[in-house]
């Protein structure tokens, strides 16, 4: 009887491995926040992640590996971040680690990737400080805070050339960090500032502060808005008539869906920063947003676009990679250079920040009630509208 | 002071008026129940919560008007209103606690679940009315054509401040012409004589609350076209009626009016001519110095007139 036992074992341990030989898989999990506040940009996520893994597998995997994935919900704590790293690390023996959305749940997670010398690559986690630490082993495709308005300031550059600016900011790091770089580009510009002006997010009433921006009559009026005070700020601007040759939003509120929305006519011919937009002409972005748009009923972000190429990014480097192992797969991130729908990514050492992606930012406009990419204009899908007619030629 | 100076004071001269009329009408409720119970309810802007829920849901399901929706969500708040009191809040006012206030403690209770309520049933995701004449006003310009300066008279916040006075006369009048106002306000001087006097002071309790309620309700109705909705919005308003509250003198509607629109009018002069950031600085200054300098707000330097003293 134990004989026939030990045999069975040996067998059954023996084909274990057997069956190890032809289909290994290869399993990523990936942290990112599935409840609580940004639950919304996770959820994305990760079906722009799962997109990609079935598209990947379809075509062979990874040195024929299938990708299985799995999620851990870090519901944008970073202390929960961090331990699943740990456990990933540690534990699951993850050689590579991808995801998380908020800076600060990233920091956390690129601090353990660095300690564990694990190659991590962050998606879309914007806080300029994660790859200005000299990590080694900290990779970022998506564009920095400070990078962020590269494309509306190259738009005013060319193309508006204002002499004068009104920044109107919500008084939050977000807001205020966003008011400040503008006020950097416009010293660049040569623009002078008029006012700097800001406000309590979810006010009410902003019309005492726009009926001193209508007498200032500044070139370019620069919002740095949330959601809802975006679309309430640029109705109130169609309601008190403020013209001006031009109105920006720095994204955020401005570059949704709900801006529109909300805002109605008010919000036509405003134009906004992003990174990313699903008429941007990278290869294969139409084809991605249009996939996605028929599972889930809607357009993609830049949030899911990225996560969508960061497989692709990982594929291309384990392609590359002689084993995977965290330096060898550190080293073939490093090398990166490759086409993504999100665009071309390579991961470049300068101006103080390490394995950092850069990339161009796009700027969209409001066009017929839709938003449209102007610029830069090899991105473009419609050229832009400028100068824009004034509040009083709309009908 | 040149035009374009003078411009800008008008303008938020009526923005200042148009939102104290608005902010007038959140604070009355407050003041109602203040009055006749004696405490301070703190639920009552996510009560206002709710009617705008409820003006959402009609909006977007029959595509009622906001401002009808007032029809429906302030006599369905005035019931909700008076179910809490007669239910939560009445019981807890006969139990011995160690807390003085504990039917405070009680309204805070409520607005956080209120508050969690509507996360669950409607997620935190902003929501709004966009109606057609969001953005529609009128135009000193298109009335004066060689008018030197501009101004602008937003249609829907007309529209909001209209109805609000109107609210607000009704109020005056049910309140010193009806025998059930009269009793009310019994009820509020001096709640042990009107006892004796006959008045059911329980009842009175319960219909105070609800109307309160009610308002503040009618409020939210009026807020949604010109604003937007969450969840935790109570709140930011809560604060606002509670600073008028006191600004206007504990209890007094009269009071309230007035404080609401100086209040209004004091923020939107702040934001204008110190920052925008600054105005709710600006709000607890009033908050203060009201307290330190009018302790019985308003009302008393209308009574001070009164009796010529």
């Amino acid at each position: 009887m134990r004989r026939v036992l030990l045999v069975m074992t040996a067998v059954f341990v023996i084909s274990l491995f057997a069956a190890g030989a032809f289909a290994e898989d290869f399993k990523l999990s990936i942290p990112l926040p599935l409840t609580g506040k940004q639950a919304k940009f996770g959820e994305m996520m990760k079906r722009s992640y799962e997109m990609a893994a079935e598209e990947i597998n379809a075509k062979g995997g990874i040195k024929k590996k299938k990708i299985v994935l799995y999620f851990e919900d870090s519901g944008a704590k970073p202390e929960t971040a961090r331990a699943i790293v740990e456990k990933l690390i540690d534990v699951n023996k993850q050689p590579v680690i991808v995801g998380e959305y908020t800076s600060a749940c990233a920091k956390a997670v690129a601090a353990v990737a660095e300690e564990r010398k694990t190659p991590y690559l962050i998606v879309a986690s914007a806080d300029d400080d994660i790859t200005r630490q000299h990590y080694k082993y900290v990779f970022r495709q998506n564009a920095v805070n400070a990078h962020y308005g590269d494309g509306v300031v190259d738009f005013l550059r060319r193309v508006v050339k204002p002499k004068t600016i009104a920044i109107l900011y919500e008084s939050s790091a977000f807001g205020t960090s966003g008011a400040e770089a503008m006020v950097k580009d416009a010293e660049k510009l040569g623009t002078r500032v008029l006012m700097k002006e800001r406000y309590e997010a979810g006010s009410v009433d902003f019309r005492p502060l726009l009926s001193k921006v209508k007498a200032a009559r500044p070139d370019v009026v620069y919002m740095v808005s949330y959601v809802m005070d975006a679309s309430l700020l640029m109705k109130q601007i169609k309601e008190l008539r403020v013209d001006a040759k031009l109105f920006a939003g720095g994204a955020a509120g401005f570059a949704i869906p709900e801006f529109i929305a909300n805002a109605k006519d008010a919000a036509e011919y405003v134009i906004s920063a992003t990174l990313w937009t699903p008429q941007v002409k990278f290869p294969g972005a139409r084809e991605f947003a249009e996939k996605y748009k028929k599972h889930y009923g809607d357009y993609p972000s830049y949030h899911g676009a990225s996560a969508y190429s960061a497989l692709y990014v990982l594929k291309n480097a384990l392609d590359r990679a002689k084993t995977w192992t965290p330096d060898k797969i550190r080293d073939a991130l490093k090398a990166t250079n490759m086409k993504t729908v999100f665009g071309p990514i390579k991961f470049e050492d300068r101006e103080g920040y390490q394995n950092q992606n850069f990339m161009d930012t796009l700027v969209i406009q409001v066009q017929k009630g839709a938003f449209e990419t102007i610029w830069p204009a090899q991105y473009a899908s419609k050229k832009y509208i400028y100068p824009i007619p004034s509040w009083r030629e709309r009908r | 002071m040149t035009s374009a100076q003078l411009e800008v004071l008008l303008q938020t001269l009526i923005a200042g008026v148009l939102l104290g009329g608005l902010y007038a009408l959140i604070g009355i409720g407050m003041t109602l129940i203040m009055g006749v119970m004696k405490i301070i309810n703190l639920a009552h802007g996510e009560l206002m919560m709710v009617a705008m829920y409820i003006a959402y849901l009609l909006f977007s399901l029959f595509h009622l008007d906001p401002y009808l929706s007032v029809f429906i969500a302030a006599p369905l708040l005035f019931l909700l209103g008076m179910a809490i009191q007669k239910f939560l809040i009445n019981p807890v006012l006969k139990v011995e606690s160690i807390l003085p206030e504990n039917q405070v403690i009680l309204t805070v209770g409520l607005g956080m679940v209120l508050a969690n309520l509507a996360t669950i049933i409607f997620t935190s995701d902003y929501l709004s009315t966009p109606v057609d004449y969001a953005t529609k006003a009128w135009y000193l310009s298109d009335f004066w054509r060689s008018s030197p300066i501009e101004l602008s008279l937003s249609y829907p916040w007309s529209v909001s401040f209209l109805i609000a006075v109107v609210i607000t006369l009704c109020l005056g009048f049910f309140l010193t012409k009806t025998d059930l106002g009269k009793s009310i306000r019994a009820t509020a001087q001096d709640s042990e004589a009107a006892l004796l006097m006959g008045v059911n002071v329980d009842r009175m309790r319960v219909i105070t609350f609800g109307l309160g309620s009610g308002l503040v309700g009618a409020a939210g109705c009026l807020l949604i076209p010109i604003y937007y909705l969450y969840p935790d919005l109570g709140g930011q308003f809560t604060l606002i009626a509670f600073v008028i509250t006191i600004l206007g003198g504990l209890g007094s509607t009269v009071g309230a009016i007035i404080g609401g629109v100086v209040l209004g009018v004091f923020e939107s002069l702040t934001a204008t001519y110190i920052g925008m950031g600054w105005a709710p600085v600006g709000r607890f200054v009033i908050f203060v110095a009201a307290l330190i300098f009018l302790p019985g707000g308003i009302a008393s330097l209308l009574q001070r007139k009164r009796f010529g003293r």
